[in-house]
């Protein structure tokens, strides 16, 4: 009887630690990935957005981004020249400016809607918003497969528009490899495939491939020319700034 | 002739084996029969407008719009708003639906002291609630004409939500699914589904539900009438069988050569039941009527007799359809004629080499017995009571019979200038079916259903182009039935004055440029201007099925187009209206050229057969007048004009022609032989009459059984074509036996006369002689 009992508390023991451990590596992988993406004090860089419809027809729109941290971005349209001088300043609390060289005027945008899309790319607004996964998802661990962890990515708020993401993390270094996303009828909408590069001390997302699977249109963000931890000071990123 | 007939008794089971094997081949091919609702697939590529008009809903996705209403006392109630936001939500993730646009996710573009806000009307996770919220959003949403009477009635009562498809999906099915997922939600207020997907899949219900029900009862009816007329197992089974085995092909034939069965076609089946029958009951007629020393010989004879007459039958009946491939404006209404025309063929080939070669192989020939009991019985109550007293008539007051015919046709005439056309699709519906209920509320709630675009070609983001957008836009709000128009145009207006500089287009084009990178991704964009930036529209819609009015507006904007379009700017217009009113023109052109077509073709074959022109000329007279009559009746009885009705004529024609041959070879044969014209008419009235009486019975009724469609023009189709049968068996058996009868009685009194006179010549020359 002891010995039964025993045996039987062992195995709850065990079967509550290897859940622990199960909960603690999905919130751990996450985290790391977040590392992994977050971590640059700043950056600059110029992006290539390639646009590709459906018959494979492409736009290219060219911008030079500045970030710091995670919440202040500008990006900067340098092409094509019908956008040129148009400027996105993102700031913490959702906030954001945009500066239109033809008006000469900047004006606060508002975009009470994350789910439309960024600019005609397949970035949601959602999507462009680089706060930590952990902050935004609960995270599962699924069965691995080669060389990745398979996460499932509950988002925490209810307005969010996905049911779960489906984010596949490199094993060794900790980068996102894939990230699928599932609307709220369980149906995978979108999907990223990232490619990350080591530049300095850091792992760039060289370039990222969204595709919207509704639509099949494509959009793909390259990234070049990135220089991190430059010192930019909270100045550069002002409504006064993005006039220049 | 004889040779054939030789050919079909000896190859009997050859025919019969491959009869069952085509008909075990293309019955199986029925397995795949699809049902072809998209009315605007139909429309044809020759007509510029109706070409532009499918692009552009290809192009811009208005052709795959469809939209619930949601019909309460209120709309902006807490619960109402709830209601919106579930049904939003379950379309947006139904399969098929590209996008969705409603109260609860419409554009908003807000401008004010510190900004813009580019985003939505409601957020949807904090959705009004109380008095206040849900008053500020009336007052939001009857500020804008983006949303009054656009997306809420301005009674406030109804509210829309409207999606568009994804290009290549299967239409009928997501709005199927639609409407299952939406039911399932079980909201308590009055649901309405409209637009052309939910109109394809009810037109498609429709179809079903005709087939299934009308196709046995027309089946059972001429089975009835049949044996009511014949009281024999063979003179039913066999007629009803090749009628059947010819349906089975005919849509065997369909699907082989990828077509589909479309709101038209769909009564293919009942016109081959209630036509395609007549040749068999002719063959075996005179197989029962011709006696030999022995069977075979018999049917050979009869074969030898009969072949001819049938083929003329049928020809002239697949005349009747094939008329219609040259003057229809839809291509549905050219491959109903076509391929009616094919189940003619294949009734009348199985009738005379199935019929013949099932009747040798199974030793189905009457018994001695009973063709004695014919004999003697040959009178039955058709004769007594309808032929008899018409024959006495006929002889008796020639005179009074044609005055009572031309007086009907006067009256006719009179009529026909009351003829109305029908072009609109939803009064194509019952009055209380689902898409006919909505058109209305459509109508009387959000100013129309029937799409209105104005195409735009240059250079988009220059602010020509689109200050024209707006005059185009202004000038057509001048017309009546357009309440609201919307375009890219307008957003530009709005954005402009949220930035400050009023509503208006910027004069310069780097504004509209900085303007656009707000506007680019949002889900509307593709629907009003091309990804190239060289194409947009304006979108409206019409809000009267007025004929009148439709085409008014045409010409009221292909005005402004003349004026305005230049190299520039290029402008056209298409939609609805520009669509119903070539369809409207071509019902008279086609009514025109497929009637003359048949008429024509009719004269000829039947001139070159009796060989004689005037007897062509004889025979023609019944159907014509039966088709003036058909034309007066829909005058008076305000049945009109429509892409079914259209065909009554040239069927009208093509089937009633046969009486009229019928009565007259009947009639020469007996007078050459006899050389006595009451014995002549006599005969061939009471024999020629009872297969004409009995014809008229079965097909009129195959047609009327039509009056139970789901589909207003499919009934009138029915009432029409039986009535025509009625008229022109009439025709046939009193209008030509008169012109007949007064025609030979002259004939006699010239020949009497000169008659008369050699016989005085010759008396004169005797007298002479004798004098002399």
């Amino acid at each position: 009887m002891r010995k039964l009992n025993l045996s039987v508390l062992v195995s709850v023991v065990m079967i509550l630690i290897s859940f622990s451990v199960n909960a603690q590596d999905a919130n751990t992988i996450l985290k790391k990935m977040d590392d992994v993406m977050y971590s640059p004090k700043d950056m600059v860089g110029k992006t290539k957005i390639v646009l590709i419809d459906k018959a494979g027809k492409e736009k290219t729109r060219e911008a030079n981004v500045t970030q710091k941290g995670n919440d202040k971005r500008i990006f900067r349209f340098t092409a094509p020249s019908s956008q040129a001088g148009i400027a996105v300043l993102s700031l913490p609390d959702d906030v954001m400016y945009m500066y239109m060289p033809a008006f000469g005027k900047e004006r606060r945008i508002s975009s009470s809607v994350k789910s439309q899309n960024f600019a005609g790319t397949d970035f949601s607004y959602d999507d462009m918003e680089s706060k930590p996964y952990a902050e935004k998802y609960t995270p599962k661990l699924l069965p691995e497969q080669d060389g990745v962890y398979v996460l499932e990515l509950t988002p925490m708020s209810p307005k969010s528009t996905y049911s779960k993401l489906i984010v596949k993390v490199h094993k060794t270094n900790y980068y996102p490899t894939t990230m699928e996303y599932f609307d709220r009828g369980k149906k995978k909408i979108k999907e990223a495939v990232y490619q990350f590069t080591k530049i300095e001390n850091y792992w760039n997302a060289a370039e990222i491939k969204m595709t919207d699977l509704k639509k099949n249109h494509v959009t793909k963000m390259l990234m070049s020319n990135v220089k991190y931890d430059q010192g930019l000071s909270d100045d550069v990123f002002t409504v006064r700034k993005l006039k220049q | 002739m004889n040779n054939l007939a030789n050919g079909i008794i000896k190859f009997k089971w050859l025919i019969i084996i491959v009869v069952i094997g085509l008909t075990a081949f293309l019955g199986y091919q029925i397995t795949n029969l699809k049902i072809d609702s998209d009315i605007i697939s139909s429309l044809p590529d020759d007509d510029p407008a109706a070409l532009l008009y499918k692009n552009i809903g290809k192009e811009f996705g208005g052709n795959d719009m469809g939209m619930i209403i949601i019909e309460t006392d209120d709309v902006f109630k807490k619960e109402v708003i709830e209601y919106i936001k579930q049904i939003t939500d379950t379309l947006r993730i139904t399969e098929g639906v590209s996008t969705v646009t409603s109260l609860t996710n419409v554009l908003d573009i807000k401008g004010s002291v510190w900004g813009i806000e580019i985003g939505t009307l409601l957020d949807e996770y904090d959705l009004p609630d109380t008095k206040t919220e849900l008053d500020s959003l009336k007052q939001r949403v009857f500020s804008k004409d983006m949303y009054k009477g656009t997306l809420v009635s301005e009674d406030t009562t109804s509210t829309l939500i409207m999606f568009t498809l994804l290009p290549d999906v299967d239409k009928q099915v997501v709005a199927r699914t639609i409407k299952e997922k939406i039911s399932e939600l079980d909201i308590p207020a009055k649901l309405y589904f409209g637009g052309l997907p939910f109109m394809m899949n009810d037109i498609a219900d429709l179809i079903v539900s005709d087939i299934i029900r009308l196709i046995p009862i027309t089946f059972f009816l001429i089975t009835l009438i049949l044996f009511l007329a014949f009281r024999s197992t063979r003179g039913v089974v066999l007629p009803m069988l090749t009628a059947a085995l010819s349906v089975i092909w005919v849509l065997g034939a369909i699907v082989l050569f990828g077509y589909e069965l479309s709101m038209i076609s769909n009564i293919t089946p009942i016109i081959l039941l209630a036509v395609g029958s007549a040749y068999t009951i002719h063959v075996i007629n005179r197989i029962n009527v011709t006696y030999d020393t022995d069977r075979k010989k018999a049917l050979v004879k009869a074969l030898t007799y009969i072949i001819i007459p049938v083929i003329l039958a049928a020809l002239t009946t697949m005349i009747g359809f094939v008329s219609f491939v040259f003057g229809a404006y839809l291509e549905i209404i050219r491959d109903f004629g076509v391929f009616t025309a094919l189940g003619v063929i294949f009734a009348l080939l199985l009738s005379i080499f199935f019929v013949p070669a099932v009747i040798s192989a199974l030793s189905m020939y009457k018994s001695a017995e009973s063709i004695e009991k014919d004999k003697k019985n040959k009178r039955g109550f058709i004769n007594d009571l309808i032929l008899e007293p018409l024959n006495h008539l006929l002889n008796k007051h020639p005179k009074y019979t044609l005055s009572v015919w031309g007086i009907i046709m006067l009256i006719s005439v009179g009529g026909i200038f009351f003829i109305q056309r029908e072009v609109n699709m939803a009064e194509y519906f019952k009055k209380g079916n689902s898409t006919r209920i909505t058109e209305d509320i459509m109508q009387d709630k959000f100013g129309g259903s029937q799409p209105v675009f104005v195409v735009f070609k240059g250079d988009i983001q220059s602010p020509a182009v689109l200050q024209m957008m707006i005059k185009t836009e202004n000038y057509m709000k001048e017309f009546s039935a357009i309440d609201r128009t919307q375009s890219i145009a307008d957003l530009v207006e709005e954005m402009n004055d949220v930035m400050g500089e009023g509503k208006q287009i910027p004069n310069n084009k780097a504004k509209i440029e900085n303007l656009w990178f707000l506007l680019d991704g949002q889900d509307i964009m593709p629907q009003l201007v091309s990804d190239e930036l060289d194409k947009a529209i304006i979108q409206s819609k019409f809000a009267s099925t007025d004929s009148k009015l439709l085409s008014d507006f045409v010409v009221y904007m292909d005005d402004f187009v003349a004026k305005n379009s230049t190299e520039e700017c290029q402008i056209e217009v298409t939609g609805m209206p520009s669509v119903y009113s070539q369809l409207d023109k071509s019902l008279i052109n086609s009514q025109m050229s497929s009637l003359a077509i048949a008429i024509f073709m009719v004269l000829l074959i039947v001139g070159l057969v009796l060989r004689s022109p005037v007897k062509g000329l004889f025979a023609a007279i019944p159907i014509v007048a039966t088709i003036t009559i058909l034309f007066g009746f829909m005058g008076a009885t305000g049945i009109p004009l429509d892409i079914a009705t259209v065909l009554v004529a040239s069927v009208a024609l093509g089937i009633g022609i046969d009486y009229s041959i019928h009565i007259i070879t009947h009639f020469n044969h007996v007078y050459k032989e006899t050389g006595k014209l009451d014995t002549a008419m006599e005969e061939t009235i009471m024999i020629s009459g009872k297969a004409i009486v009995i014809n008229v019975f079965s097909v009129a009724a195959g047609f009327l059984v039509l009056i139970f469609s789901e589909m207003v023009p499919l009934k009138n189709f029915g009432i029409l074509v039986a009535m025509s049968m009625i008229g022109s068996g009439l025709g046939a058996l009193t209008l030509l036996p008169v012109i007949l009868i007064l025609h030979y009685r002259r004939q006699e009194r010239l020949r009497e006369m000169s008659n008369i006179n050699t016989q005085k010549i010759k008396k004169h020359i005797e007298l002479k002689s004798m004098v002399n």
